[in-house]
């Protein structure tokens, strides 16, 4: 209370949020092990070059990251907001001629030991110049210019990200920046409207994509269009297609829908308490499809595995971080803290509810990872880098 | 909680966070509540359904053994190749992307040479369309499948081909299960696959069981045969993904016992990964086997009755032999001609065999499965009808000669000449039974009338089947009713009647039970097939089931003077030098053996009255026993050959082939006797 440097930092990190953290990232390495060591070849690889190992030593060099980025009063770190916010962009128009080509989308710079996923840098730039743009005087946000300024700070990185295209990470930007603005003080009627506006804009999008005549429609990549008809339940086939054509495509609609159906008869068939750890046959028969069963698709393997009760266990692993987010956002010594720990918590909830939601089919498949469950440097990297901006507001908070 | 503490300040923008967050979350939970507990057993269901391949495994089927404990019908193992396609994915994939089109790129911009020195020279793999993707996969199984089948047949130093056709049609629908390479296997070639050690992947030796009957031909018609069928017995599992071969009796014992012969499939799980390939094989309920099925049949009996028959007229003789224990029904052969071999069915009927088997109709049982006019056995019936009618045997009945046929007699009625086989005379009821005297029997049966006659025939049970086992092999016959005397019966249809012909129709089963009765008192029986069942397993300790002995169906209620006279006659058939039924000893010396027959020859005539073909019988029984004799009759012997228009007769044809059988009976009596006295000595 009589505290003599109030506005000094105070190393005390939020303990709880920590715990939350470990728990995952403790899960992480257990079911990547899980996942991956159903196949001869990985079982094969020396122990070094095993995903789970990988995986470890991805969360080492994250905390390790940020902890480093707790040593910096976030003050000082907004600084260079800008800086790093161009950084990102230029990574993400890079990635379009010189990224790698996989699973036909152009995201990864192969770097030969590890592939680097700039959209994931780029989400956390994205917060940083974001919360210290918003950061400015509330009577600075109610103008018209600032409000597009910020929009525009957002739409920037949304339209190369999905240029790539990774329709997934582009879309959690939205939330993300919608969130940051309404807690930075944006008057009720701009957002109110922005909303609006995007959601005529997405169900005008939608229909467009089921219902229109092809040259009608907006061009979409094909397997996106497919992945939305699945989502939907919509007949590939129109109605008038003749008899071979329409074999066909509803045969391709069996395919397409593969992962989804898979994903949700091992969520489905993991019952309240699962088969056990290594237990689980959708994976290990290969029905869940090996390439994506330990990234984007790990939330089916724990809920095989572990069943109810192994999801509960995620989803309130994830609630304690979001809501320690909440109240470091709370507790956070001025605007630029509470918008940045506001960015990061929907930043990381949108993660978890798109990726959770794909694995039960209430959300359409998109390429989100789960926030350190799933494999992948990259998505680990940033998503520490992103819990060491929060610590960083909670160390560096007001103090009572 | 301290989590949400947050929520009661007083913070309107970070409170809607948290309440959105807290609602997203929740959505999820009530999701995962929906799928992961609500419905995980519908999930489960989809899982098993895809990852789950019930296999149904029939149980090795009961052996049919004679009742002396020879296997008349068993299982032997069938030994097959089979390739194991789980083995071979990594091969496939191998041969997939050694035949895969490559070619070589040059990294030829001017950009990266400038800037790297030489240009990079790399191959790669053509990028292909999804139908030439699936063509090349094709090829490389194939390629490496064959690979393996050449060297079984190196192995096997014979020639073995792999049809690319078969192979895929196995391949797609089949993956889980062993795909036959080369099927029934020699001992040659299980030597030969069994000599070294090392097999070539992917390839094992498959024992299944088969069924095989050591005998032949021998009482096929008895055992029946089977007939490839893997269908779902009822009481079992009615959904199975694959079934292994399996066969359901068709005729026969085989058929009527199919249930206890057959046991009970087993089912098997096989699990497989998402291409199909099977992982792990688990079996739910074993099969349980079959029971074992003792018939009545003697198979030395039987074996000499289809000896004499198949030879009784010829290559190809159409007859049939009925044996059957007179005091208790037991049915000790059953012979029918042409034969078939049931080992033909196995595994399946190919067209020769069918040919064959259309062309004699030898599938046919022709002791139950066909009707023939029993001709002048059925005297033997008219006689008793007439007996107990109060008929004397000693009435003198003149034949007078034929004007046709001066040395055959005739009768005349209503306007019909009837043609008899035996010479104009006097006749007393014995010389008339053993000449079968048509006039004789004609001028009876018209006296006492046509009821009579038809009572005693349906105390007999003429006209049904006699129900001695459901063989599906069986048929009634034809026998009028009482009913049928007052609508339109004339006295031309009671002279037919009275000399076997038109309106009677029997099997020779039907005789052998008819024949039955008057040698053991009047005692209609069931003939008896099948004597009990048995647990395959000795050592159970389940006592089989033991089906009744002695199945009385009625009583003739005729006395025992009308049977002593009836026995006289029949003796004085077989036994004087003018008896019709004398050949009975041609072959056979049958010393010490009396024996009472009756023969007859049926005329089958086509619709405009021509005859076109003849039946003979010879109906007997023995030994002849005197009244107060305290031995009974043991056996009674029926033979039926259907002949053509001319060569054939009753005493000719028949009566030697039943002479024949009774030299086997013989002999099994005296082997009986060593046994039963060997039995006495060592006790």
């Amino acid at each position: 209370m009589f505290d003599a440097d109030l506005n000094e930092r105070q190393p005390r990190i939020d303990r709880v949020q920590l715990v939350a953290l470990i728990g995952l990232m403790l899960m992480g390495a257990a079911f990547v092990y899980s996942a991956t060591m159903v196949s001869e070849s990985a079982r094969l690889a020396p122990w070094y070059n095993q995903s789970w190992f990988r995986q470890i030593v991805w969360y080492v060099i994250g905390t390790g990251a940020a902890a480093a980025l707790c040593c910096l009063d976030y003050h000082t770190l907004a600084r260079f907001a800008m800086i790093v916010y161009w950084c990102a962009v230029l990574l993400l128009v890079l990635v379009l001629f010189f990224g790698t080509v996989r699973y036909g989308a152009r995201r990864w710079f192969d770097l030969g030991f590890f592939s680097l996923q700039p959209s994931e840098f780029a989400k956390i730039a994205f917060i940083l110049a974001q919360a210290h743009f918003l950061s400015r005087p509330v009577e600075e946000l109610r103008v018209m210019a600032t409000f597009w300024k910020a929009l525009s700070l957002m739409m920037l990185p949304f339209v190369l990200i999905l240029k790539e295209p990774d329709l997934g990470s582009a879309l959690v930007l939205v939330p993300t920046g919608l969130a940051m603005l309404y807690v930075a003080g944006t008057p009720r009627h701009y957002l109110a409207r922005l909303l609006g506006g995007v959601c005529i804009l997405g169900a005008l999008f939608v229909a467009d994509v089921l219902f229109m005549p092809p040259s009608w429609q907006v061009k979409l990549e094909d397997y996106q269009r497919r992945r939305l008809m699945v989502y939907f339940s919509k007949d590939y086939a129109p109605p008038n297609a003749p008899k071979a054509d329409r074999e066909r495509l509803r045969k391709q609609q069996f395919d397409d829908s593969h992962n989804v159906r898979q994903a949700l008869i091992s969520v489905g068939s993991g019952g309240l308490t699962g088969k056990g750890w290594r237990q689980g046959t959708q994976n290990a028969l290969g029905y869940l499809p090996r390439a994506v069963a330990h990234n984007d698709f790990i939330f089916s393997v724990i809920a095989e595995e572990k069943g109810f009760v192994g999801s509960v266990i995620v989803l309130t692993l994830y609630g304690v971080v979001l809501f320690c987010g909440v109240r470091i956002a709370g507790q956070a010594r001025d605007r630029l803290g509470k918008t940045m720990a506001v960015g990061v918590v929907t930043l990381l909830f949108s993660h978890v509810f798109i990726n959770i939601g794909m694995n039960i089919r209430i959300m359409p498949v998109t390429g989100v990872p789960l926030p350190l469950l799933s494999y992948g440097g990259s998505s680990v990297l940033g998503s520490l880098i992103a819990m060491g901006m929060l610590q960083n507001v909670h160390i560096y908070r007001k103090a009572y | 909680m301290l989590i949400f503490d947050q929520l009661k300040k007083d913070d309107p923008q970070l409170r809607l966070v948290a309440v959105l967050v807290l609602g997203g979350l929740s959505v999820l939970l009530a999701g995962l509540w929906w799928v992961q507990v609500v419905s995980a057993r519908d999930y489960q269901a989809n899982l098993e359904m895809q990852s789950f391949r019930t296999v149904r495994t029939p149980a090795v089927r009961g052996r049919i053994l004679d009742r002396n404990g020879v296997t008349l019908a068993e299982n032997r193992p069938t030994y097959n190749i089979s390739l194991y396609l789980e083995e071979l994915p990594s091969q496939f994939q191998a041969e997939y992307a050694r035949i895969r089109p490559v070619r070589t790129v040059t990294n030829s911009s001017a950009f990266w040479r400038r800037w790297l020195g030489a240009p990079t020279v790399k191959t790669q793999y053509v990028k292909l369309k999804k139908a030439q993707i699936d063509g090349l996969k094709r090829q490389a199984r194939y390629s490496v499948a064959s690979n393996v089948v050449k060297q079984v047949s190196l192995r096997l130093r014979q020639p073995l081909g792999l049809d690319a056709t078969n192979f895929e049609d196995h391949y797609k629908p089949r993956l889980s299960q062993p795909y036959p390479v080369l099927t029934n296997l020699n001992s040659a070639q299980i030597a030969l696959f069994e000599e070294q050690s090392t097999t070539p992947m992917g390839v094992d030796l498959e024992v299944r069981s088969s069924r095989y009957y050591p005998y032949g031909t021998t009482a096929a018609h008895v055992v029946g045969h089977l007939q490839f069928d893997d269908s779902s017995m009822e009481g079992e599992e009615a959904f199975f993904s694959y079934r292994l071969p399996d066969y359901h009796g068709v005729v026969g014992v085989e058929y009527g016992l199919d249930k206890a012969l057959r046991g009970m499939a087993g089912n098997k799980s096989v699990l497989v990964n998402n291409v199909g390939y099977r992982q792990t094989e688990n079996i739910w309920s074993p099969a349980e086997p079959g029971s074992n099925v003792v018939l009545t049949i003697d198979l030395r009996v039987q074996q000499e009755a289809e000896r004499a028959l198949q030879n009784a007229h010829g290559a190809g003789t159409r007859g049939a032999v009925v044996v059957m224990d007179v005091q208790n029904g037991d049915i000790l052969a059953l012979a029918s001609s042409p034969p078939y071999d049931p080992n033909w069915f196995i595994p399946n009927l190919g067209r020769t065999n069918y040919d064959r088997m259309v062309e004699l109709h030898s599938e046919k049982n022709r002791a139950t499965q066909e009707h023939y006019m029993p001709g002048s056995i059925f005297k033997l019936v008219v006689g008793l009808a007439a007996l107990e009618a109060g008929w004397d045997p000693n009435e003198i009945i003149h034949v007078p000669p034929n004007p046709a046929q001066p040395n055959k007699g005739f009768i005349k009625v209503a306007n019909h000449v009837i043609k008899d086989t035996a010479p104009p005379g006097d006749y007393e009821f014995k010389r008339a039974l053993k000449l079968s005297s048509n006039t004789y029997f004609v001028t009876c049966g018209l006296r006492i009338g046509p009821e009579p006659i038809v009572r005693m025939g349906r105390l007999l049970h003429l006209g049904e089947r006699t129900g001695f086992a459901s063989t599906r092999q069986e048929v009634s016959g034809a026998f009028p009713g009482l009913r049928r005397l007052n609508s339109g019966w004339t006295d031309g249809n009671t002279a037919n009647m009275s000399i076997g012909q038109d309106p009677v129709l029997v099997t020779p089963l039907q005789v052998a039970v008819l024949t039955s009765a008057i040698a053991n008192g009047g005692r209609v029986l069931t003939p008896r097939l099948v004597d009990r069942i048995e647990s395959p397993d000795p050592l159970s300790g389940t006592p089989p089931l033991i089906l009744p002995r002695t199945p009385v169906r009625g009583q003739l209620g005729v006395s025992e003077r009308t049977l002593a006279i009836m026995h006289e006659a029949m003796l004085a058939d077989t036994e004087d030098p003018d008896g019709t039924g004398r050949h009975v000893r041609d072959q056979a010396p049958l010393p010490g053996l009396r024996i009472c027959g009756k023969t007859g020859t049926a005329q089958v005539q086509n619709e405009s009255n021509v005859k076109i073909a003849s039946t003979v019988w010879f109906a007997s029984f023995a030994p002849y026993c005197p009244p107060g004799a305290h031995e009974k009759p043991r056996y009674s012997v029926v033979v039926m050959v259907e002949g053509g228009l001319s060569g054939v007769s009753g005493g000719e044809t028949c009566a030697p082939v039943a002479g024949k059988v009774y030299a086997a009976l013989m002999e099994r009596d005296r082997t009986t006797n060593r046994n039963a006295e060997a039995l006495t000595k060592l006790n």
